[in-house]
């Protein structure tokens, strides 16, 4: 903001500030929101940085490097989503076959597959540039698509190299008897040799660590600047209005090109990173789970954020972890429902009063449960954690706890979607029931089965979050003309 | 020749249950401009309520209904109960979405598609189910022309898809409700100022598009095809390409897409290779898309500047 | 031009030379709009041509056609809204300039100068229209614009791309008069201190007349009257299209 005299009513400077004021909210989201005012972008990802070279330096932890080095890995590749879609504005649903036919590709480059030990400093960069290659072949056929059919394509496109991969396990060759298999099939490739720099073998995750942050930070920094620069500019309007920004001489069908076949390069780095610290390849991994998690993170953090792109990625690759272990999952999950509930409270009052009605509630439940003396699991089976030995003498568990469950959990569904359309008047006694519901629903079987518990939070997510925050988490609000 | 013949049979089989698959993205897609993503799930819950159904009857084996009855109950009753479920995904994930951007929904709908999957996952376990078919149909009933048989479940189906679709037509173009949908489909804004009921005309739409998905998630599992969580992803992604491939947004296309679809994947399967039948699916796709661009029946957009 | 069985614009024969003003007429549905977009490439004429400079430029693709030195404002105002103002004038700037990806990913020197002067440019650019569109208005977002800034944030961002002639779209619509004013005159100056050639539909006959060489009255696709502003707002024909059939008469 410029420095302009004399603010009176009237002046454009003060209806400039005027969104500044409206935008200070009340409770928590108020908290954050100065937060995130007082803290500049720069500081905010020297203390990322800072924080990142600690967790190298200081934890030896076998597993957390593992995570660590994944989170690296996914990372990258929400980047360059983030770049692909967040930027030029492309729905490539196939996103994920680069990343595999990077990670196939170091393998066939470094094992004994097709006995090929090439090193890494000539491995890799090829590997980079093939896929680039294979971004602009696909990019081709597609290049006059938008939106709806090219998330067809490329969708499809995914698919087929998921099915030429399980299939390459016995090619018979002209000339030869024999078949050769080149992927491995559904079996995959294992025994791939470690990355070598100058010498130095990788050892484990915490070599791909560093390796990994060193990446980053010279990607972080290219995309910015691409971002600020003539190209970003260029996709932004691609994304923005194709016609008008035909209209001023930008060749849209050649930026989207570009986007995929950066896209594609970016994410065939992370795949040979990714096959080097796995120390093999398998199908499987590359294959919708995996692109939905991908695109998760990069709408919760905000299509086109940066930063988002880094919390999104975050939130997606740590959560599975988390809720792998029932304590976390659980702590996890009652943080995030504490702060639902404040958030969507918008006033301390309101806080207070719910939390205070979904207590009741359950305590009302467990009175008339053992009143009608309805069978319980014990405590002892599924109390096993800290936060669940508390909830012990609140929450009740039947023993037939799949079939309560299951009802519970179309219960707990349904009441949220009533929630999107009830009248602000129920929405305030419903909330602390779905509350208590949710409650239920996780620890009776949520909390033991983290796959699929993972995907359903990922699925609620993406459609709440349509709905309520399209623009994600640290997205700017968009404006729409259709 | 007589092989061919089969699989000419099998591949129209094939075709009809993409086509219904194909014809429900294209009747959204019409109405709504959006893609339903959810849509591939929305038939594996069909398929797993025409199983529930056969299991509340007695099973295969033990059913309390003569054959033709029970058929007629597990079409009828996955039909009716998915297309329900069709318009509580409209209220709830795509209705508050419109207005807003055109990734948005697409959005919500792979939103819904996850859910979906592993909600029913969560509740009907991973496990395979199977309709057990040959229990209550015996696989040697049908009849032959020449060298090809054609298995009473193929007959059933085929009649059954092409009835479907008959109807469908018919539907669409003689009923107040199919014009008013295509009323919308060409010019929303006009609709509205004619009286028609949005709301209503998109209910029904997402109704018989389920509905028509149920039905082919029938057909599947009668087929003898596993029924599981999972099973909706390449049938639903399948017929989104026939849909496509047609043109989407129009009903014949829909129809041709589908049929066309299974046949060049059933002679690819049998003529050329099992595993890598996808890829030429995929070839087609691609062969479609640079050629006509608008798929074989669709239109031209004109773009306004 | 033509739509399936409707023919949009049919022999229109019209020449503009070069450092005119012409203006184009017609009511609603008169096929204004169709000729830009034929003009501008969007799309192709079903019969005849579009020269220019001599050379024929039918049916190419838009954002070549703007290389060749047309550009354009659209009727319903179509920024990029959810960039910054400025950013929407050094977006178009893109044909004029050559970093590449890699160059700006790296931060070269020669790129970090392009920079600059694109940025340079874009601000001189935007203070043709004085200050409304200077200042902290740069970095917002150009949702944020009134109406009649949207207008002059599109003529800005359309004179970055460097053209030699420039179509406007109704530039005045939704003006209040001394906006009008205004668009009068920066349409003259457009003419002269920017060098440019000038092809203008108009609603507002005020404008119309204000800044004329020739005016061109088109209706049903049809050329129906061509010359000064005068002789074509009296021409029977004319006032019969707007005002409708026996108008010529009673006048």
């Amino acid at each position: 903001m410029s420095e302009q005299e004399n603010l009176g009513i009237g002046t454009d400077e003060w209806v400039a500030q005027h969104e500044k004021r409206l935008a200070r909210r009340a409770g928590l989201l108020g908290v954050l929101d100065l937060l995130n005012q007082k803290v500049s972008p720069t500081i905010r990802y020297a203390i990322l940085g800072i924080a990142a070279i600690a967790f190298g330096l200081f934890v030896h932890d076998f597993y957390l490097q593992r995570i660590a080095a994944n989170l690296g890995v996914f990372l990258i590749l929400t980047l360059g989503l983030n770049v692909v879609m967040g930027f030029a504005g492309l729905l490539d649903l196939g996103f994920v076959a680069f990343f595999g036919f990077g990670a196939y590709a170091y393998a066939l480059t470094s094992s004994a597959q097709l006995n090929q030990h090439w090193p890494t400093y000539l491995s890799v960069p090829a590997i980079v540039i093939v896929t680039a290659f294979l971004g602009y072949l696909v990019s081709l056929p597609s290049r006059r698509l938008f939106g709806d059919y090219l998330a067809i394509v490329t969708l499809f496109f995914g698919q087929v190299f998921i099915q030429l991969i399980i299939s390459s396990d016995s090619i018979t060759f002209p000339g030869r008897e024999e078949s050769t298999d080149i992927t491995g099939g559904s079996n995959g490739i294992p025994g791939l040799d470690p990355f070598v720099f100058f010498g130095y073998k990788f050892k484990g995750a915490g070599d791909y660590y560093w390796l990994l942050l060193v990446i980053l930070v010279l990607l972080i920094i290219a995309i910015i600047r691409v971002d600020r620069t003539r190209v970003g500019r260029a996709w932004k309007t691609v994304r923005e209005d194709s016609l008008a920004s035909q209209a001023m001489g930008i060749k849209v069908n050649n930026l989207k090109m570009l986007a995929f076949i950066v896209g594609a390069a970016i994410a065939g780095l992370a795949g040979t990173i990714f096959a080097g610290i796995q120390n093999s390849v398998f199908i499987n991994g590359f294959d919708m789970p995996l692109l939905t998690l991908i695109y998760a993170a990069v709408i919760l953090g905000g299509s086109g954020s940066i930063p988002g792109s880094i919390l999104g990625a975050f939130v997606m690759s740590v959560l599975p972890e988390i809720l792998r272990v029932q304590n976390y999952s659980e702590m996890l999950f009652l943080s995030v429902l504490i702060l639902t509930i404040a958030a969507l409270g918008k006033s301390w009052k309101k806080f207070a009063f719910n939390i205070s009605l979904v207590l009741l509630v359950g305590l009302f439940i467990k009175v008339l449960t053992s009143a009608l003396n309805i069978a319980t699991t014990p405590a002892a089976t599924w109390a096993i954690a800290p936060v669940s030995k508390v909830l012990q003498h609140w929450l009740f568990i039947p023993q037939n706890r799949l079939l309560w469950g299951n009802v519970a959990f179309v219960l707990l569904i349904s009441l949220i979607a009533y929630y999107s359309i009830a009248k602000e008047k129920i929405k305030l006694y419903l909330l602390p029931l779905i509350a208590y519901v949710a409650i239920f629903v996780w620890e009776d079987r949520l909390v033991i089965e983290p796959n699929t518990t993972r995907q359903l939070i990922i699925g609620m997510l993406l459609v709440v979050l349509m709905i309520v925050r399209p623009q994600g988490f640290l997205g700017k609000t968009r404006v729409e003309v259709l | 020749m007589s092989y061919l013949g089969q699989q000419l049979v099998n591949g129209l089989t094939l075709g009809g249950v993409y086509a219904l698959i194909a014809l429900g993205y294209s009747l959204v897609y019409g109405v709504l401009q959006i893609l339903n993503f959810a849509h591939g799930d929305v038939y594996m819950i069909g398929a797993f309520l025409g199983y529930f159904v056969e299991l509340a009857l007695g099973g295969p084996t033990k059913s309390i209904v003569p054959v033709p009855i029970m058929l007629f109950l597990m079409f009828a009753i996955s039909m009716i109960g998915t297309g329900l479920l069709g318009i509580v995904i409209e209220r709830f994930a795509y209705r508050p979405l419109r207005g807003s951007s055109r990734i948005a929904p697409l959005i919500s709908a792979l939103g819904v598609s996850i859910l979906l999957q592993n909600a029913a996952q969560l509740i009907f376990s991973a496990n395979i189910r199977s309709y057990d078919t040959s229990s209550f149909i015996p696989s040697t009933a049908g009849f032959s022309i020449g060298d090809v048989t054609i298995d009473s479940v193929r007959i059933t189906i085929l009649i059954l898809a092409f009835g479907l679709m008959f109807a469908l037509s018919r539907w669409i173009n003689k009923t107040q409700v199919g014009r008013a949908m295509r009323a919308i489909a060409i010019d929303r804004d006009a609709a509205v100022m004619m009286g028609i009921d949005i709301d209503k005309v998109i209910r029904w739409t997402f109704f018989v598009g389920a509905a028509l998905a149920a039905a082919a998630g029938v057909m599947n599992g009668l087929l003898l095809r596993g029924v599981s969580s999972g099973m909706g992803f390449v049938p639903g992604l399948k017929g989104f390409t026939a849909a496509v491939i047609g043109g989407i947004g129009s009903i014949p296309g829909a129809m041709a897409g589908g049929l066309l679809l299974g046949v060049v994947e059933s002679l690819t399967q049998g003529y050329l290779s099992t595993n890598f039948s996808d890829f030429y699916t995929f070839i087609l796709l691609i062969a479609v898309m640079l050629l006509r661009p608008n798929g074989l029946f669709g239109k031209k957009a004109i773009v306004k500047a | 031009m033509q739509f399936g069985a409707l023919k949009s614009v049919s022999e229109l024969d019209i020449t503009v030379n070069k450092g005119e003003i012409v203006s184009v007429i017609g009511p609603n549905g008169a096929g204004k709009t169709t000729l830009f977009n034929v003009v501008t490439g969007i799309y192709t004429p079903t019969e005849g041509d579009v020269l220019l400079e001599g050379k024929s430029i039918a049916g190419k693709d838009p954002a070549i056609i703007n290389r060749l030195g047309i550009a354009r404002t659209f009727q319903n105002v179509r920024l990029f809204l959810n960039m910054s103002v400025i950013e929407n004038v050094m977006a178009a700037t893109y044909a004029q300039t050559k970093s590449n990806i890699f160059s700006s990913a790296l931060g070269l020197p020669s790129s970090r100068r392009e920079e600059r002067e694109v940025r340079a440019k874009a601000e001189e650019l935007l203070s043709f229209f004085g200050t409304r569109l200077t200042g902290y208005r740069w970095e917002q977002p150009a949702y944020s614009l009134s109406y009649a800034n949207r207008r002059r944030l599109e003529i800005a961002r359309a004179l970055a791309t460097n053209p030699k002639v420039l179509l406007l779209d109704e530039p005045a619509a939704g003006m209040n008069p001394k906006e009008t004013q205004e668009i009068t005159e920066v349409i003259e100056r457009l003419r002269t201190e920017k060098d440019l050639t000038i092809l203008v539909i108009e609603h507002d006959m005020h404008v119309v007349e204000g800044i004329s060489d020739r005016v061109i009255a088109l209706d049903h696709g049809v050329k129906i009257a061509e010359g000064d502003f005068d002789s074509v707002a009296t021409h029977p024909d004319v006032v019969e299209a707007y005002l409708g059939k026996g108008s010529a008469d009673r006048k």
